[in-house]
């Protein structure tokens, strides 16, 4: 190519800019240019990919199934975080409810995050289902739509579940692992009484996107790029902090395997009834 | 049952959850750990098994799997390939500074371990860091300016600072202001213009080292805690002179412009090493001279008692200034240009201010002849000439012993402001 590759993201948080501005100077840097355009949200974004007007979408796992079914799978993943590839859900419950297991969340008050979230919504309620609890019939369920359009990466939402479970407003609720665990390391959760009750097997979370005609040899080195970007240079250590990973991870088809679980659930929800087609 | 590697090292957490204490138990133990190497957790508590997974995924630790056995669950994972400070090196541990036979621990007996090594160029990057802690990388720079040694050090500056924090003192309650008695009205108006002389010049002695602090690189910090201390004595000089004047039914008196545009020049140095030069050495050195005149011939007990407190003080600063100059120019002879350079500079600015201000030469005089009185006002005004010889060849003395050649100290001492500071 004989311009700089064009990255799309969502600005879901004001430190979106110094990660890609970091992300910039380490392309440069590297002799593989790149420029960046913010969203506002993943549906503009998706639209944005296959409207050509950007290489790469930094897509959520919910953006990068819109963009499969768009394009019918004639799309491709490059590369994604070392977080990404092995993504939890945990159930977390009040301990004065008596739940221990998903199959006690049965009758209870349940809380969930933004509905566009695979981790804090959509993915829940398939684990419920799976347990034999059909939690939009059997459940009080409490959303909390915020910031919809974001795919819960602003996190808000699931702030929400927990502050929920504190208030007593709920006796169960779903959130990221990693969520949880920062709450839980910064000590913004009291042990007695909310804790960790679940934790689900591991799917795919966010990816680096692009369509299926993007040059295979610019994505392979692209993607090599990426990946020689390492946490032990300080350089690079303040922006994958605020990007939350350590390493990055190539889209490899053993892990693009972790969308299968996102994809069943939108699939029984009936999610794709109102994505343009 | 899966089968785990022996582990480098077995935590035992008891009930502890990751969130009220787990973690502190596996930080420790992990410290000194390789990379990849196997840590193992024993821990009760039902939740360990949600959230130590959780933890070592953000963490990118690799979490391995539990083994429950008789005595809990063992719960194995492989330690982070990453550095988790940014750094290759390592702190000190096992450093003692040694302690002197009263039992005192001195500033000047902390040069133990890493603390030792004063970089001859500091870098920015370690910021507030104190010298001899290991430095995380990719910290922001600072705008530190002075990041030699060679251009703020001095080989006593610890010694010095310990001098100066043995000897503060409070001129509130140390000074005997219950013995000053009403004296004749040209000899207290004589003691108040001196006083309101001595005050303005410590305020430049104050503001100098002031403006450079923030700009010395935290590396020296003997030298910023010297400055300090150096601050204080004058801040505790401006306010014991100031307390003089308005004690004893006088109050402070005139400024000349003459005063100020020599202070201002001192003011407006904008290197440390010239600053220094002109005010503690040149400065403060002639200064000495002129607290020990009015000590000598103060007509009361009070004013005597302040200037022989702020001669000792200022016979520290003068010390540093020395001391650091002996420093600069051990680094390089040719240094010595740059000094005289300075000192030529300034004189050039002032050319018109030939001596002190009248008022501060007459009120020398009238301290020196007892009062106002005619018999004795010839003898008074020679013994200010006799002070202002002293103290021109006091300070050749001092720049010899600061490394200077006589020839350059006679220049340089005939240069220095007639304004005493």
């Amino acid at each position: 190519m004989d311009r700089p590759i064009l990255i799309g993201a969502v600005a879901y948080d004001q430190r979106v800019v110094p990660i890609w501005e970091g992300m910039r100077d380490y392309f440069r840097e590297a002799g593989m240019p790149i420029d960046y355009v913010l969203y506002s949200n993943y549906d503009r974004q998706v639209e944005a990919l296959l409207d050509r007007q950007i290489d790469i979408a930094w897509n959520t796992n919910l953006a990068w199934l819109k963009v499969c079914r768009r394009t019918d799978n004639r799309c491709r993943a490059l590369a994604m975080r070392d977080v990404d590839a092995d993504f939890k859900t945990v159930f977390v419950a009040r301990t004065d409810s008596g739940i221990q297991s998903l199959a006690d969340i049965h009758g209870k008050r349940l809380a969930l995050g933004s509905a566009d979230s695979g981790q804090a919504a959509i993915l829940p309620i398939e684990f419920l289902r799976e347990a034999g609890v059909d939690a939009e019939r059997e459940c009080r369920v409490s959303r909390f739509n915020l910031d919809v359009g974001k795919h819960g990466d602003t996190g808000t939402s699931e702030l929400e579940v927990l502050r929920a479970l504190r208030d007593g407003e709920a006796d169960a609720g779903a959130m990221a692992d990693s969520t949880w665990i920062r709450q839980v390391t910064e000590g913004r959760v009291d042990p007695t009484q909310v804790r960790a009750i679940w934790t689900s097997p591991g799917y795919c979370h966010c990816n680096f996107t692009v369509l299926e005609d993007f040059p295979e040899e610019v994505g392979r080195n692209w993607t090599g790029t990426l990946l020689t970007m390492t946490y032990d240079n300080p350089r690079w250590r303040e922006l994958m902090d605020l990007e939350g990973l350590k390493r990055w991870l190539e889209a490899t088809p053993e892990v693009m395997k972790g969308y299968d679980s996102l994809w069943e659930a939108v699939e029984r929800q009936g999610l794709t009834r109102n994505w343009p087609s | 049952m899966e089968e785990f590697p022996q582990p480098a090292a077995l935590v035992e957490g008891g009930a502890l959850e990751v969130g009220n204490g787990l973690l502190m138990l596996l930080r420790e133990a992990m410290e000194p750990l390789p990379p990849d190497a196997v840590v193992a957790v024993r821990a009760s508590h039902p939740t360990v098994a949600h959230d130590l997974p959780a933890w070592c995924r953000v963490m990118a630790h690799t979490y391995m799997g539990a083994a429950s056995g008789p005595d809990g669950t063992v719960y194995y994972f492989r330690k982070s390939p990453f550095l988790p400070i940014a750094t290759e090196e390592r702190p000190d541990w096992g450093v003692r500074m040694p302690r002197r036979d009263n039992g005192e621990l001195h500033t000047r007996d902390w040069m133990v371990g890493r603390v030792e090594a004063v970089p001859d160029r500091a870098t920015t990057t370690t910021g507030f860091a104190p010298r001899g802690a290991v430095v995380e990388q990719g910290a922001p720079a600072f705008d530190f300016t002075i990041n030699e040694r060679s251009a703020v050090w001095a080989a006593e500056v610890a010694d010095l600072y310990e001098q100066a924090t043995a000897n503060q003192w409070d001129a509130s309650r140390d000074i005997p202001w219950d013995r000053l008695e009403p004296l004749p009205e040209p000899l207290e108006r004589a003691v108040c213009q001196l006083m309101t002389f001595l005050t303005e010049n410590e305020y430049s002695a104050l503001y100098v080292p002031a403006k450079f602090v923030p700009r010395i690189n935290p590396q020296f910090n003997e030298v910023v805690m010297f400055l300090c201390t150096q601050m204080m004595d004058e801040s505790r000089h401006i306010e014991a002179f100031t307390k003089r004047a308005l004690a004893n039914g006088g109050g402070l008196q005139y400024s000349a412009a003459s005063t100020q545009l020599s202070l201002k020049t001192l003011f407006d140095q904008h290197d440390f090493t010239s600053a220094s030069f002109l005010l503690s050495v040149l400065g403060e050195g002639t200064f000495l001279d002129l607290l020990r005149f009015i000590e000598t011939h103060a007509p009361d007990p009070v004013t005597a008692e302040i200037c022989r407190r702020a001669r000792v003080d200022e016979t520290r600063h003068v010390h540093f200034g020395m001391a650091h100059m002996r420093y600069y120019l051990a680094q390089d002879p040719a240094n010595y240009e740059h000094l005289e350079r300075a000192v030529r500079e300034r004189a050039a600015f002032m050319q018109s201010v030939t001596e002190v201000s009248p008022r501060v030469q007459e009120a020398l005089a009238i301290l020196a002849a007892g009062g106002l009185n005619a018999d004795r006002l010839p003898e008074g005004l020679a013994k200010v000439r006799a002070l202002v010889s002293e103290m021109h060849e006091h300070r050749m003395r001092r720049l010899l012993a600061a490394g200077f050649s006589a020839e350059q100290a006679v220049e340089i001492s005939r240069l220095h402001t007639p304004n005493f500071m």
